[in-house]
């Protein structure tokens, strides 16, 4: 049945009408091309805004200071309520903690040969590399030995350390001292920044901070949670910490705003959600584009059925079976359905390259670390094949009806027809 | 051959038409028979039910010994293919397909490989002088030749029977005796062949000529075809 020449009568008739075949298709190949671009941009901005925290690990915390929003025992509204090393504590004998690392931030000015700038330090735990998702691109992050032994080391961030580089004239400023609010720290690393005005920003250990400083105040502490899998869990525990918290610092547990408590993993999954929602209204768009794109090609298919309502009837006196004007009818509209929704779709998937291409070598060009909204904006392989599928069923339906109509007219009647 | 029973037809439109009120035939193997009438005198109709591309609704008809009726269209289907050669009065060729291609399509739905098809369809375009014309489209031949085009077409499947409806209807005198001169031939060699035609002249070739009057058979006329001088009888 499906021979050479049942594929070379197929190809003749649509090389015959080559104009209505090449515009009938189009409404396909535009159909599928929308739904690719549109599926592709989706990605791009999904993979965009979760690759800002994939590197982070999910289980993790930050908790912030801040004011308080209703009266309680005594205390007015508004109060401010600073974090310190009772909290600390707190979290530390907490279960489901793993592992803490408060924020001791200290403002100053970094002073390095000719040039000074003004920096924001941060004493942090080595954790504190895995809770941020920071990049190290030279160097090492502060580890358990500096912590120990509180040493004077710094890590500072690229853009930083390009400067110091360029004024300075060195080739790197790893191993290099350098005065922060007049005391000396040796930078041991160069981690990728996000841009933050004309402050650098760097990290030291958060004994050494902590012995120099000497602070009893935070602005944040962000820690590791362990066996907090779902939204409930997550919703629990933070019911349970803001109660702990609460007591600790005499404000209402159904406070909102004081200490305002952000689970990364809550955020992932929120995120997630809003997501699967955009995908669903994409596929939903597409999906409609591509029915009207079919409802196109059966409109043709219909015409041309019509027109060779005569071609047909001749066939059938001839001794054509039903079967066969059916298939043949039922396989042209697929092969054009399917030819040319290989182009859409191989058209928006190259659109989609070239503009991921485009980005790519844009990031590589700033070298900065810009938050990204859109990366790796392309569709995968189960997309491609679901849109096969999506184009072999349109295609079929497509031409069903008006082949139907074909066979059921008698022979007789498709012959005098004109 | 072909026996016909009773047959009846009605087209059931807006006012039904009784097109054939008991038709009673029978034409042996071999025979030249001729249907002439009027129009509307359902001679077409009768046609059409011989070439089973059209039903009836009361009676029976046998060709080549088997009951034509209540076919499915797979069963009519195969029956055209293999038993009946149809030429009719606008030729019927696909206009996009090359008087090669025109011929072998009847061999395709049979399911013969391309080149043996091609090889039996140049067979019959060269026995009806149209080699040098085989690649030509329909729209590239005179009607003569797509006339003739139309005859190897059907004969290509070595049918029991030819049907011709008006086989010479849209052909000018001399190339109506032409093609008149064809279907004798291709009579001659055994095959049995009903012509329905409304020209007394083109009736007169044939040896049997039934008279249809408002769906009745009125007459069938025996007739010698040899005592005629056709080139000159026809029209």
């Amino acid at each position: 049945m499906f021979n050479r020449d049942f594929w070379s009568e197929i190809f003749m008739v649509l090389k015959r009408n080559k104009l209505r075949t090449i515009l009938t298709g189009f409404a396909i190949s535009w159909g599928i091309f929308m739904l690719i671009i549109l599926l592709s941009a989706g990605n791009g901005l999904k993979n965009g805004v979760t690759s800002n925290f994939a590197d982070r690990i999910q289980n993790t915390y930050h908790i912030w200071a801040s004011f308080t929003e209703l009266p309680y025992k005594g205390h007015k509204a508004n109060r401010y309520i600073m974090l310190n090393n009772k909290d600390i504590q707190l979290l530390e004998t907490l279960y489901q903690v793993e592992e803490v690392s408060p924020v001791l931030s200290q403002g100053g000015t970094l002073i390095f040969g000719e040039k000074s700038k003004p920096v924001s330090m941060e004493g942090v735990k080595p954790i504190y590399k895995n809770i941020e998702g920071i990049k190290m691109l030279e160097g090492r992050f502060i580890n358990e030995n500096d912590m120990k032994n509180k040493m004077k080391v710094v890590v500072i961030d690229n853009s930083t350390s390009n400067e110091l580089m360029r004024i300075n004239g060195v080739p790197t400023m790893i191993g290099k001292t350098v005065f922060i609010n007049g005391l000396s720290f040796t930078v041991v690393g160069v981690f990728k920044g996000q841009p933050w005005g004309d402050f650098g920003q760097c990290y030291a250990p958060y004994s050494t901070a902590q012995a120099l400083y000497n602070v009893n105040q935070y602005y944040e502490i962000t820690f590791i949670t362990r066996g907090l899998n779902t939204k409930e869990d997550n919703e629990a525990f933070q019911k349970e910490l803001k109660t702990k918290l609460a007591a600790l610092h005499e404000f209402s547990p159904d406070d909102k705003r004081a200490v305002w408590i952000d689970s990364q993993m809550v955020n992932a999954l929120e995120t997630n959600r809003i997501f699967n929602t955009i995908s669903v209204f994409i596929w939903v768009i597409g999906i409609a584009m591509l029915i009207s794109g079919v409802v196109g090609v059966s409109n043709i298919m219909r015409i041309t059925v019509k027109e060779r309502t005569n071609e047909i009837g001749i066939r059938k006196a001839l001794g054509a079976k039903p079967r066969s004007i059916l298939l043949s009818i039922v396989m042209e509209s697929l092969v054009i359905t399917t030819i040319f929704g290989y182009i859409g779709l191989f058209c928006g998937m190259g659109v989609m390259e070239i503009v991921n291409m485009v980005l790519k070598t844009g990031e590589v060009a700033t070298g900065e670390g810009e938050m990204s909204v859109f990366v790796n904006p392309t569709v995968d392989i189960r997309i491609v094949a679901f849109a096969t599928l999506v184009l072999i069923i349109s295609g079929v339906a497509a031409g069903f009806a008006p082949a139907w109509k074909s066979v059921k007219v008698k022979p007789i009647e498709a012959m005098n027809y004109r | 051959m072909i026996k016909l029973k009773n047959i009846n037809k009605t087209y059931f439109g807006a006012q039904p038409l009784h097109v054939l009120k008991g038709i009673d035939l029978d034409v042996a193997e071999g025979e030249l028979v001729s249907i002439m009438g009027a129009s509307g005198s359902g001679k077409s109709t009768l046609l059409n039910i011989l070439g089973i591309l059209d039903n009836y609704d009361e009676g029976d008809y046998y060709l080549a010994g088997k009951l034509v009726k209540n076919l499915s269209e797979n069963q009519a289907a195969e029956f055209r293919n293999k038993l009946i050669g149809f030429i009719f009065q606008s030729f019927n060729l696909i206009p996009f397909k090359t008087a090669l291609e025109n011929v072998a399509l009847p061999l395709f739905y049979q399911g013969v490989n391309r080149k043996k098809r091609n090889m039996m369809a140049m067979e019959y375009l060269e026995r009806f002088g149209l080699k040098d014309w085989a690649e030509h489209y329909p729209n590239e031949l005179s009607g003569g030749q797509k006339q003739r085009v139309s005859i190897a077409r059907a004969l290509v499947t070595s049918p029991k029977i030819i049907l011709a409806d008006e086989p010479t209807g849209a052909l000018d005198s001399k190339t109506s005796a032409e093609v008149m001169q064809i279907l004798r031939e291709v009579n001659a060699t055994g095959i049995t062949m009903v012509i329905v035609t409304h020209e007394r002249g083109i009736a007169n070739l044939t040896r049997k000529i039934v008279h249809l009057k408002d769906g009745i058979i009125e007459s069938i006329e025996e007739n010698d075809p040899d005592k005629m001088d056709f080139t000159k009888e026809i029209k």
